[in-house]
């Protein structure tokens, strides 16, 4: 045809178009008279007028069916580990999802390829690092990670565990579950959710199409992690264009729109979407339509409709499914609390943790307030500015302390021992003994040489033996060999030779006497110092019970086993508790009226209870009085006198003194060397404190060798799980990262936080300040994100076992904040800074070290959030605070 | 599409003058390219929440090149017919990579969903479109162009009697008998 006749096709065609069909046909053939062919084409152009064609369809559904792929070619015959595709599963944002199976076993999985995603060959080894952690993850709310590797050409791949099911808002709908099946479902998904943060892994592209629902109602979470791959993607083109370009606008949080730095805050917000969804059944935004620059603006600042609102307007809209209306109004205020607190455009202000929402969602569950706030005008405030940046080049090296670690483990022991040590040596029997055990020997020498203090007791336990004719001495002699071998160090023999004494006593005088309750509160001694906590409270309990029943309300041992229960308890962080319970063992021993070491014992349980309760003054000037007691009482060189100075010190290192303390710690381990040689935990314990002093004057290349000894020393006396090797490694961590040798610091931090975990099972302050000190490398490491994973975790931890406003909760949250401020992300630094400054503020000694490093952040955080007011507010104080110290 | 098969390069055929003037526009349309392939993949999502429209891509891709200091192109008009121009190709690529994998391979048992299997025979409606509009290029080709401005920029009806420089009265007019011709080309015979 050419372009002629083309117009007088055209031109019938349109002559002809609006005619009825009969009439077209007459106007044909009147037209176009002979010309069949003519004819023929009009003809043609009417029928293809009514026919629907290719152009009438969508373009986008059209670019999506001609690109959705089949089995490229290249990857038929690929192997990916032992499996090797099937055939197409889907396709998400990401990539392109298989199913594979295995040649061998026929087991199926999925395996998902990342589109536009090359790695080049100096990430790959990273990238397989990460999947080795991905592949970690084994909660059964978690798809499997099996495997990962990249193809030849840097395309990355994951094999997965595949999960038959339907994404959670499909399943909803087919199911038409009510509003609390749908909180009992995000409920699961929250769990598996938390569980990864607690392995520090954050999903980053949470969303119904990656939440699926088994078909027997488990929930399965897919693609753990694998978003985050794309941070490691070549990219020259445009960086900050590349998370957008994968991940689904929908879903994603503000800070992920704006491509800053996500967290586990980051999951929190999408769960919050998915949560929205689920209860009104429609997102809360509707992006349709809108450029992806719309989509970011909406998503960053439109507050979405409640969600009791918007439900029920959906639920007039035809064929809607929704069963949540019926839920009540008080209800819904409830759910939209829940919702919109997740789904905050500030971080800071949503659930700080998955487990809070958990916990929220469970409050509503079972009818109960929820703990999420309304927002208050303080947070409402501020848009975010980022002008005024100037680089904080300040050195940054974020010094650790762990609050009373070690003063706590080198306090309690050597006096327990020596109140045992004197009670048996008043028996006259005992007395004999140790003359016999001493004939031949310098008496007044004795405890100098623990060489030959070890001697001796081996001595002694071979003659106790022999004593078989004397089964009660017998008995009474075990339970002091016990004693002194703990004295010692010796924990197994001390703990045969104790458990020998209570079985042979319980066998002669029954199970219920004040001989058999000593026996009780010995071993309760020993388990507190092997740190079995739980045992040890159990035993000196049912001692304390036992010897009241036996003995006169005055007697010595019922003051002395009331003290041993408050050191348990103490032990266990129980302070509050602790506090009243050492309170009557002070009084019980004051009546007597003599100064006495249980006397300078029970006063020094006080202090310390008063000390991890963070009074500082009221502990010191406690200690201050033991320590004139203990060296009326014993002279200078004795461990009790050196237990007073270390704790002293550990008061003057809060306080921030660190000469002040390392001369208290120097007398310290001079008293403690004096007493019990080089060798010797005590010793270690006196040489862990002065190195920390040392250290944190900025000299750690003195400290490492006393360190290192240290810590040989603990581990061949205690093994290598105890509080004191965790806290040798403390120290030796604290040094390393001093060093700069991060990865050494990160490896002893670790075994740290393992020891801890392994004694507390989970649940005590030291794992988390454990964690808070590992998390400190990571900052070193400006692995941020990684960071401030484990402070928030720690801050949940400390929310667990600590009073909300104990100065280690406001050590975390400066130190959260100084990450945040580090990253860059000023408004969260400036809140987190601010709440750990609030805290410290309210301690009755706020640590002077904390509260500058605070201020110092806060001015840097307002100054980069255009604040002046607020940071010269903080700059005034700095400069009130150093003039105060000259 | 997995990266292990690299895209070629476009090689569009043209209908602009030679020298300088086309040089710039095969840059022009490189870029385009470029960049709507990338956009593309978010068309490619069957996410509800992110259900993106021709129309928005290329106001995308128009936004992101009209920053670039390389990019010189006197208005956005000219830059979306040339973004029509590279959707086509993108898609027209992809269409003959996906029957080439179709029956390249030899690979007769490919398990395939049924859902996916629905648009199987889009990749040769694609082809059938862009060998008939060729073929109406032939004919008349402003109605060609316009089609092309249309359905693959989604250029509204102002926007292409703009560009083409008729009467809106025209385009609806030439546009429904391109449409009716390219209708009777495509049905199966």
């Amino acid at each position: 045809m050419d372009s002629d006749r083309w117009e007088r096709v055209q031109a019938l065609f349109h002559a002809a178009a609006d005619l009825r069909a009969p009439e077209q046909v007459a106007y044909l053939r009147r037209e176009c008279g002979d010309d069949q062919d003519l004819v023929r084409e009009v003809s043609a152009l009417l029928a293809g007028d009514s026919t629907e064609t290719l152009l009438d369809r969508n373009l986008g559904q059209l670019a999506h069916d001609v690109l959705a792929p089949g089995i490229p070619v290249a990857l038929r015959h690929q192997l990916f580990g032992p499996y090797r595709i099937t055939g197409v599963l889907g396709e998400g944002g990401m990539g392109v999802v298989y199913l594979a199976r295995r040649d061998d076993l026929g087991s199926a999985a999925a395996i998902k390829i990342l589109r536009d995603a090359l790695l080049s060959p100096s990430r790959r080894d990273r990238f397989a690092s990460e999947q080795r952690t991905l592949a970690h993850l084994n909660h059964p709310g978690i798809a499997r990670l099996y495997d990962a590797n990249t193809l030849p050409d840097g395309t990355p791949w994951f094999v997965m565990e595949y999960v038959e099911g339907q994404p959670l808002t499909d399943y909803c709908a087919s199911h038409r579950s009510t509003i609390n099946e749908r909180l009992q479902l995000f409920r699961a998904i929250c769990e598996a959710v938390q569980y990864a943060h607690l392995h520090l892994v954050i999903h980053r592209d949470l969303k119904p199409s990656n939440l699926f629902v088994k078909p027997d109602g488990s929930i399965k979470l897919l693609d753990f992690g694998i978003a985050k791959q794309l941070d490691n993607v070549d990219d020259p083109v445009d960086q900050t264009r590349t998370g957008l370009r994968f991940m689904t606008p929908a879903y994603a949080s503000p800070e992920q729109i704006r491509g800053e730095r996500m967290g586990i805050h980051s999951d929190i917000y999408s769960l919050g979407v998915v949560l929205y969804e689920l209860l009104v059944g429609r997102l809360p935004f509707d992006l349709s339509n809108r450029t992806p620059g719309e989509a970011a603006t909406i998503i960053a600042e439109r507050e979405p409709e409640k969600p009791s609102v918007a439900a029920r307007r959906m639920a007039y809209l035809p064929g809607s499914d929704l069963r949540t209306v019926s839920a009540s109004k008080a209800a819904w205020a409830d759910l939209d609390m829940l919702c919109l607190t997740a789904m905050h455009k500030a971080p800071e202000r949503r659930y700080r943790t998955v487990e809070a929402l958990i916990r929220d969602v469970d409050h509503y569950l079972s009818g109960e307030p929820l703990e999420a706030r309304p927002d208050r005008w303080s947070y409402r405030v501020g848009k975010f500015t980022r002008r005024n940046w100037e680089a904080v080049t300040a050195a940054l090296v974020v010094l650790i302390v762990v609050i009373g670690l070690v003063a706590f483990y080198t306090v309690r022991l050597a006096r327990a021992r020596n109140v045992a040590v004197a009670e048996a040596a008043r028996t006259q029997r005992i007395q004999s003994f140790m003359l016999r055990l001493f004939a031949g020997g310098d008496e007044e020498a004795g405890p100098s040489d623990s060489l030959r203090v070890v001697d001796l007791l081996d001595r002694g336990v071979q003659e106790a033996r022999a004593l078989d004719a004397e089964p009660l001495v017998q008995a009474e002699l075990y339970q002091t060999l016990g004693g002194i071998y703990q004295l010692q160090g010796n924990l197994d023999r001390s703990d045969s030779l104790l458990r020998a004494s209570l079985d042979q006593r319980r066998r002669l005088l029954g199970g219920d006497n004040a001989d058999v309750a000593a026996n009780l509160v010995a071993l309760g001694g020993l388990r507190l110092e092997q740190a079995s906590y739980e045992e040890a409270e159990t035993l000196i309990r049912q001692g304390l019970a036992m010897t009241k029943v036996h003995l006169a309300a005055d007697h010595p041992a019922i003051a002395a086993a009331t003290a041993a229960l408050g050191e348990v308890l103490v032990n266990r962080g129980e302070y509050a508790k602790a506090i009243p319970i050492l309170e009557e063992a002070v009084r019980l021993e004051a009546a007597k009226g003599d100064t006495t070491p249980d006397l300078s014992n029970a006063v020094t349980l006080l202090a310390n209870a008063h000390y991890y309760q963070g009074e500082y003054a009221i502990s010191d000037s406690i200690n201050q009085d033991v320590l004139r007691i203990d060296r009326h009482l014993y002279g200078a060189h004795h461990p009790s006198v050196g237990a007073d100075l270390l704790n002293l010190g550990a008061i003057q290192m809060d306080w921030g003194h660190y000469a002040d303390a390392e001369r208290y710690y120097r007398e310290a381990l001079e008293s403690m060397r004096a007493w019990f040689g080089d060798d010797h935990p005590e010793t270690a314990s006196a040489l862990t404190s002065l190195s920390r002093a040392i250290v944190s004057q900025g000299r750690p290349d003195e400290a490492v060798g006393m360190l290192q000894r240290a810590l040989a020393i603990q581990e061949r006396v205690y093994g290598p799980v105890h509080p004191r090797v965790a806290s040798a490694l403390n120290e030796l961590g604290r040094v390393a990262q001093q060093q700069g040798r991060l990865d050494q610091a990160e490896a002893d931090y670790s075994r740290m936080v393992r020891i801890y975990q392994q004694i507390y099972r989970d649940n005590h302050y030291l794992i988390g300040v454990a964690l808070s000190n590992l998390a400190g490398v990571y900052v070193d490491r400006k692995q941020y994100t990684k960071a401030e994973l484990m402070f928030r975790d720690v801050i949940q931890r400390y929310s667990k076992t600590l009073d909300p406003d104990h100065q280690l909760m406001g050590i975390a949250r400066v130190r959260l904040g100084r990450t945040l401020l580090l990253d860059r992300r000023y408004p969260e630094a400036a809140t987190e800074s601010l709440a750990g400054y609030d805290i410290l503020h309210k301690q009755g000694e706020p640590p002077a070290t904390w509260m500058e490093r605070a201020r110092r952040d806060l001015v840097a955080e307002y100054d980069s959030l255009g604040q002046p007011e607020q940071s010269s507010r903080f700059r005034a104080e700095l400069a009130d605070s150093s003039a105060a110290r000259r | 599409m997995v990266s292990s098969e690299p895209d070629p390069t476009p090689d569009l055929e043209r209908d602009d003058p030679t020298g300088p003037a086309r040089d710039e526009l095969d840059r022009l349309f490189s870029l385009a390219y470029e960049e709507l392939r990338r956009l593309a993949a978010s068309v490619r999502r069957g996410d509800p929440g992110c259900s993106v429209t021709p129309t928005v891509l290329v106001n995308e891709a128009w936004i992101k090149l009209a920053n670039s200091p390389h990019f010189a192109v006197e208005s956005k008009l000219h830059f979306k017919r040339i973004a029509a121009r590279a959707m086509r190709q993108i898609l027209v690529e992809a269409a003959r990579r996906r029957n080439a994998d179709k029956r390249g391979g030899g690979m007769a048992v490919v398990t395939f969903d049924d859902a996916l299997e629905m648009g199987a025979s889009t990749p040769d409606d694609v082809l059938a479109l862009h060998a008939a509009l060729e073929e109406l290029a032939g004919i008349n080709p402003r109605q060609a162009q316009m089609v092309e401005c249309r359905f693959f920029g989604g250029l509204d009806i102002p926007e292409t009697a703009a560009l083409l420089d008729i009467s809106e009265a025209t385009v609806l007019r030439d546009w429904r008998a391109a449409r009716a011709w390219l209708a009777s080309q495509l049905r199966p015979k």
